[in-house]
């Protein structure tokens, strides 16, 4: 089966970077509290800083050259009722032959670019270690990915995009490794195309719909009984009470936001990089990394208003949970903690989204666990997928060794 | 404590030029994005609508006309003290009545309201009927919205909005008056009467009335009540509306409430960010206004040009709420002061009628058939009646403020 897809490279139009350098030169500030610190939302001084730093300093066709790098690509997914979509994506292929496919999903607010420092690592060829040949798109309506012209492209239709990307590029069977809304599409793409073609997962985010007296007694029970189970509700639920305000509005009114997303470059920076800051761990990020990250969103080929509505699709506009319509499944699961993941379930609860066969702790890392501890990542897959690891020939005929 | 009218100090509405200019040139730069096909009110305010309103902003609407108009009402400044935020510069409009006993009434906006929401009741309040009351009216710019200083540190809390409330009324030689308020008008005339009932606040009425949910301890009554609810149709009606506005309509409220800053930035920023922001309520909070693309950007452009900046005024969510750990009510208590109620149909948050007692003393009620969040715009007919019956001759709080009962 050969493959449609077309390489790709990141070419911002002049016209597009002047008129952000136009719109940074107009930018206006609001004011802040005395000693407000991180309390109200993204301080005014880093804020400020960094969209100096964008007019001033920070190179985007320097970044625009590094990012074309990365083998990219685009390719048309036909989406049942949805048309086709024109769908970016990065291919490295791993020297091995019989590499693991494996489909790398980023989440929100990430892109592709979180894949960067897992694929030496991943790719490299090693009779001691599998490798993988990976694929991380942008998903629709993010990055260089066309958006859904239509309402109701919801769990399974972005299931069947990823699923068709795989099957385009010859990966009949293949994995899948993701966190944030990576690893809500990975429960899609289990029920959808479990075991016939997604063989086995992992993600850095193990987190389903809560368990109900009435389906799952015994974990309910611990709450009342496991303290370290009692703790982990209840962060989570001040997490939520403090942090849950962007989720509020994605889900409900992604369009009302699209307005200041568009138009204001400062507007979509303190909003990402609020999250950015905050859900890491000990992570530095410089301002051009953070404006790198940003100008994904503010180039973005769908413009920065599509990529919230997926919240929207998601939840039916906050009707349900997020994973409505899915179930357990019996694909192999692997399951990483990042101890400043703030998005957290009680380990015992990781059983209710698939057939845990891994596990694994880490002392170190957060939200953005490809970006900030890629080693450890890709430390986690090589065990779970390599030879005497839970996962270990997964895939007929691809085990990852050279 | 002596209560001389000091000597009042006119403020005249006059944005620079330099800001109407960058006004126009970031208006000239807007940049939109996309939208789902057939997708109207779904997903939030519609493209077409915003790209509308922003041409009529660029160009049809002329500001120094609409300023012009805002400068006819009678509008002060004064300094007021705050306990442990020093002085704050409030802005207000004051409309004496000829009528000198009218009753001196303080009007509370909401979000996304401010001060001109009381301009259509200013005549029929000050200059209604003979056989009417009539009122002194104060109207305030919150602190933090229109052109009333904001706090410049953390902790502005209800009682130090009611501090303002009392000493403002206080200044203006109205040691004892009445209230009236919708949205954060309601909740912070609940702070208000906890104060400053009896001493300072003789009633209060709320155009917007919503409370806690009744706890069984502090409500026996009202919370047995929950258990009927299944059989009382409107009240079900009203507060399944309520539940789906809080699923549907809280996003808003929860990042007002936990990071105003952050969305601060981009309606500082952004003149279609900010109009979206409130455009998106001023539509779906009201009972099918024909509002004007004027109406609507005036409206926005006393955000966009107030004194602390578009993004100060959602702080008070987060002020209030104690960063979304509290209710809007949180060391509020009732009290005994006659209080009004008035229910609109195109209400956002529709507690079942019984709990407006848990509010206050409730001596008067009206039902309407028309009108919604912003009732003072909407329905002033209907609003300044529903206080004319309270307070005018007969009414349950006839003569509440002594000596200024509305007749001369």
């Amino acid at each position: 089966m050969g493959s449609w897809a077309k390489p790709f490279t990141v070419q911002v139009s002049d016209a597009d970077l002047e008129l952000l350098h136009k719109k940074l030169e107009l930018a206006t500030f609001p004011d802040e509290l005395e000693g407000a610190g991180w309390d109200y939302g993204a301080p005014l001084a880093d804020v400020k800083r960094i969209t100096e730093y964008w007019r001033d300093k920070f190179d985007w066709r320097k970044t625009e050259e590094t990012i074309n790098q990365l083998p990219q690509f685009t390719t048309e997914i036909e989406v049942e009722g949805h048309g086709s979509l024109n769908i970016h994506f990065v291919h490295q292929k791993s020297a091995a032959e019989n590499a693991i496919p494996l489909l790398f999903v980023h989440g929100w607010p990430g892109s592709f670019l979180e894949v960067r420092k897992l694929l030496p690592i991943l790719t490299a060829a090693s009779p001691d270690q599998p490798s993988f040949h990976v694929v991380a798109p942008s998903l629709p309506g993010f990055g260089f990915s066309e958006a859904p012209t239509k309402p109701g492209f919801g769990g399974y239709q972005h299931a069947e995009v990823l699923n068709k990307l795989m099957l385009s590029l010859g990966y009949n069977e293949y994995v899948y490794q993701a966190g944030d809304l990576g690893h809500v599409l990975g429960v899609y793409v289990a029920n959808a195309y479990g075991h016939k073609h997604l063989k086995a997962w992992h993600t850095n985010m193990p987190t389903y719909r809560a368990p109900t007296f009435w389906s799952n007694p015994l974990l309910i029970l611990e709450i009342f009984t496991n303290k370290a189970v009692s703790q982990t509700l209840e962060q989570a639920s001040r997490t939520w009470k403090k942090g849950g305000g962007y989720y509020m509005v994605q889900t409900t009114v992604p369009q009302t936001l699209a307005y200041s997303f568009a138009d204001s470059p400062d507007g979509l920076l303190a909003w990402i990089y609020e999250k950015l800051a905050r859900i890491v761990d000990d992570y530095h990020w410089t301002e051009d990394e953070v404006l790198e990250w940003i100008s994904i969103y503010w180039f973005s080929r769908a413009g920065p208003g599509a990529n919230v509505r997926i919240y929207y699709e998601l939840t039916g506009g906050n009707k349900h949970d997020m994973f409505e319509g899915t179930k357990w499944t019996s694909v192999p699961l692997g399951t990483s903690y990042f101890p400043k993941e703030p998005i957290r379930f009680p380990k015992s609860w990781a059983c209710l989204i698939g057939k845990v066969v891994f596990q694994a702790e880490h002392d170190k890392g957060g939200h953005f666990a490809a970006h900030e501890q890629p080693e450890k990542l890709a430390g986690d897959l090589r065990m779970m997928f390599g030879k005497g690891g839970p996962a270990y020939g997964i895939v007929p005929g691809k085990d990852g060794y050279a | 404590m002596a209560s001389t009218t000091a000597e009042e100090q006119p403020f005249t509405l006059a944005v620079p030029d330099a800001d109407l200019e960058l006004l126009r040139t970031k208006l000239a730069s807007v940049r939109f994005p996309d939208e789902l096909e057939g997708a109207a009110w779904d997903y939030g305010a519609p493209l077409a609508d915003i790209q509308r309103l922003v041409t009529h902003w660029k160009n049809s609407f002329d500001w120094r006309k609409a300023e012009a108009a805002i400068n006819t009402l009678p509008m002060f400044t004064h300094d007021i003290e705050v306990d442990g935020f020093g002085t704050l510069n409030i802005h207000y409009v004051h409309q004496k009545s000829a009528v000198k006993n009218a009753v001196p009434l303080l009007f509370v906006h909401g979000w996304p309201g401010h001060f001109l929401e009381v301009r259509k009741l200013l005549p029929l309040l000050t200059a209604g009927p003979a056989d009417q009351p009539s009122f002194h009216v104060v109207a305030l710019s919150l602190p933090g919205f229109g052109f009333s200083e904001a706090p410049k540190k953390p902790g502005f809390k209800g009682r130090h909005y009611a501090e303002v409330f009392n000493k403002l009324m206080l200044s203006l030689g109205y040691e004892e008056y009445v209230y009236q308020g919708g949205d954060w008008g309601c909740a912070l005339g609940a702070h208000a009467v906890t104060h400053y009932a009896h001493t300072h606040i003789k009633a209060w009425h709320t155009n917007t009335p919503f409370y806690r949910r009744p706890k069984f301890l502090s409500n026996p009554l009202l919370f047995l009540g929950l258990l009927t609810l299944p059989f009382n149709e409107p009240a079900l009606a009203g507060l399944q509306r309520s539940q789906e506005f809080m699923k549907k309509g809280m996003g808003y409220y929860m990042e007002q409430a936990t990071q105003p800053q952050t969305l601060g930035y981009s309606l500082a920023d952004s003149p279609v960010g900010l109009l979206a922001w409130i455009y998106e309520k001023l539509v779906s909070w009201s009972d099918d206004y024909p509002w004007t693309d004027d109406e609507v950007i005036e409206w926005i452009s006393i955000y966009w040009f107030s004194r602390a900046g578009p993004a100060a005024a959602g702080r008070i969510y987060y002020e209030i709420t104690n960063r979304n750990t509290n209710d809007l009510f949180e060391g509020t208590k009732r009290t005994t002061v006659p209080f009004g109620v008035a229910y609109f149909p195109g209400e956002i948050a529709q507690t079942p009628k019984s709990w407006s007692k848990m509010l206050g003393k409730v001596v008067f009620e009206s039902t309407h058939d028309k009108g919604g969040h912003f009732s003072a715009f909407e329905q002033p007919e209907k609003l300044a009646s529903d206080l004319h019956k309270m307070f005018g001759k007969g009414g349950p709080a006839h003569g509440v403020v002594p000596g200024r009962n509305g007749y001369d």
